[in-house]
């Protein structure tokens, strides 16, 4: 019983990393219509960041999410500006060709500064946890949960109440008509680029506080984002808020029930299986 | 217009015949016998190790263009690689089919898997399926290790013995890769392949004037999966091993990489980008310890520079292909010869004058 509360612990843990990545292609997504399959490749250089902060300049665990959150916002709206901005609008396949390259790239740049032994962030809470009879919840996992809650609030307020989120809101749903009201949809390019990277930067924090990482770790999180996204639908976060917690939770029982080599598998046939029923997603709007 | 309605109602002699009378024609004759005389000059090892592989993964690029040609896109395209590759060693190996129809079983096996993945996603858009395949590719690993028992993937066995190696395998292969491509030429100026173009062009247009989009684009489907199982069991037999690491991600991406580095839907990149890619991966190691003297100092958590180095290049230089060359290495040959042409008509107006 402890062992079935625990593994649904840990998938929601799981689930919150995904929903920060998730939501931030789902908004690269929904405002320019962009397939970056780099995605994960920004969370894994957002775990080297925040490891570099938090080793070399002994910064505390949790602030050095500040830390991946500004340095990869910031390589992300240079990455919108010298690639991706060409090949916007040309073939629907020149996205993917750029972001493949770009995962050679970042990974094997992570590779040469790093190193490609498995690396860990050192939280001040290692070890300590609530225990609540027989199951333990350690704090890093209650503070993750916390900390995607708070940067999930501020997202829906940043979207909803302000002037940039407006813009952002016109834009996904007619880029031309939004040009025409006085909308600069470069600015808004770029700064909806640097947002969906700065959630990566985030959630590559956070996976290097719970999970041991090296530079291949990118590659599946990007497929499983991609995978919550379609379950949850196109653009929408609710939708892809929900899928990631699902999906999590569903990863994890699957390892829990069949064994750790059916982790991946399960995904994608769950994934496989909605598509077939429903090729625009669970929650997804018909015509996308 | 009128060009495109000689297509359509064209037939393949006639297609065949202007082929003959064009230009192209004598490339390709020249390429088919650089081809076929470069090995008689070369040591085994090169002709093993460098060359069979060239070949080998032109057809596997072709096939992946094929599908692109349909405005499709996959990234798990080693799952069929792979399935060619399993099914023609275990047909031959389990149920004692002769290698050579081994081969052509295993790619047809992989049609068939191509076909029931294609039913699935034909309404998908291009990189939902680029997602799915990729999924079919993870899945494909987790199921070939939990029946290990029967296929033993894991660990790998040796491919039955089809052609000796080196000279004679390398011509077999050499000719199936003329042969596939020769087909895929005549497949995309068929009316087949207007549809592929159609659809690539606006989906919803080619629809309207009455092409089915669904039928056409399973059909590529199924034929890119034909050829890459071919390529697979080929491959599989030139390194007379097979093993589960076949499906790695990095042999998905191979293709595109050659496809787009070559030249995306021409019928030559996919060539060029395999010599490409190929030599660079054959002959570029080589200089791994002069890297290492170099850029090793500034590295020191790495103890050998040289394969990232060259993953890192190799991604910098996809970026700038499409970024700057978005018809890949061939569109710069062709504006070459255009050049060189421009020049001898200049020169032959001034000797006219």
């Amino acid at each position: 019983m402890s062992g079935l509360v625990e593994t649904l612990l840990w998938g929601v843990v799981n689930g919150c990393i995904y929903i920060l990545l998730a939501t931030g292609l789902n908004i690269i997504f929904g405002v320019m219509k962009l397939v970056n399959f780099a995605h994960g490749q920004l969370l894994m250089i957002g775990a080297y960041v925040a490891f570099t902060a938090a080793t070399v300049f002994g910064l505390n665990a949790y602030l050095s999410i500040l830390v991946a959150i500004v340095t990869i916002a910031l390589i992300g709206a240079g990455l919108e500006r010298l690639t991706f901005r060409r090949v916007l609008g040309t073939d629907k396949l020149n996205e993917i060709f750029v972001s493949l390259g770009l995962i050679y790239v970042f990974e094997n740049v992570a590779v040469l500064l790093w190193g490609n032994k498995l690396k860990q962030i050192k939280s001040p809470f290692q070890g300590l946890g609530l225990s609540l009879g027989e199951v333990s919840i350690s704090y890093d996992l209650l503070l993750a949960i916390s900390v995607v809650t708070v940067i999930l609030i501020a997202l829906f307020v940043l979207i909803k109440k302000t002037k940039i989120g407006l813009a952002m809101r016109a834009t996904s749903q007619r880029s031309d008509t939004s040009m025409l009201m006085g909308v600069n949809i470069e600015k808004v390019y770029i700064f909806t680029f640097a947002l969906g990277a700065a959630l990566a930067g985030a959630a590559g924090a956070l996976y290097g506080i719970i999970f041991p990482f090296n530079p291949s770790i990118g590659a599946l999180p990007t497929i499983k984002a991609f995978a919550i996204i379609m379950l949850g639908g196109l653009g929408s976060i609710p939708g892809a808020i929900i899928g990631g917690l699902l999906y999590g939770i569903a990863e994890n029982t699957a390892v829990y029930f069949l064994g750790g080599i059916w982790q991946d598998a399960i995904a994608f046939a769950l994934l496989i299986i909605v598509l077939v029923i429903r090729p625009t997603g669970l929650f997804g709007e018909k015509g996308e | 217009m009128q060009k495109m309605f000689a297509n359509l109602f064209g037939s393949i002699g006639r297609e065949l015949l202007s082929f003959y009378r064009s230009e192209k024609f004598y490339f390709v004759l020249g390429a088919m016998a650089i081809g076929a005389i470069i090995p008689l000059f070369v040591s085994d090892y090169v002709v093993g190790e460098v060359l069979t592989p060239m070949i080998i993964f032109t057809i596997y690029a072709s096939s992946w263009n094929l599908l692109a040609y349909s405005g499709q896109g996959s990234l798990g395209h080693a799952a069929f690689l792979g399935i060619g590759g399993f099914a023609s060693a275990l047909l031959a190996i389990k149920l004692g089919v002769p290698p050579i129809f081994g081969l052509f079983l295993g790619s047809l096996f992989s049609a068939a898997i191509g076909l029931l993945i294609g039913l699935a996603c034909v309404r998908l858009k291009a990189w939902f399926l680029a997602m799915v395949t990729f999924g079919f590719s993870v899945i494909i690993v987790t199921l070939i290790s939990q029946f290990d028992t029967v296929i033993g993937g894991i660990m790998g066995f040796p491919t039955p013995l089809l052609v000796e190696r080196g000279l004679p395998f390398y011509y077999m292969t050499f000719a199936l890769a003329a042969i596939s491509i020769f087909a895929m030429y005549l497949l995309m100026k068929s009316k087949m392949g207007l549809a592929f173009r159609a659809i690539h062009e606006n989906e919803l247009e080619a629809k309207m004037i009455g092409i089915n989009t669904a039928k056409y684009r399973l059909l590529a489907f199924v034929l890119s999966t034909f050829f890459a199982g071919l390529a697979g069991g080929l491959y599989a037999q030139s390194i007379r091993y097979i093993q589960v690491s076949v499906f790695d991600a990095y042999y998905s991406f191979l293709p595109l990489m050659m496809v787009v580095i070559g030249g995306l839907r021409t019928m030559e990149g996919p060539i060029i980008g395999s010599v490409i890619i190929v030599s660079i991966e054959s002959y570029l190691p080589r200089i791994d310890p002069i890297m290492q003297g170099l850029m090793g100092p500034l590295f020191p958590s790495v103890s050998n520079v040289g394969p990232p180095l060259r993953m890192l290049s190799l991604g910098l230089f996809l970026v700038i292909v499409v970024v700057f060359l978005p018809k890949g290495v061939s569109s710069l040959l062709y504006k070459i010869c255009n050049y060189f042409r421009e020049e001898t008509k200049e020169v032959n107006k001034l000797e006219g004058n």
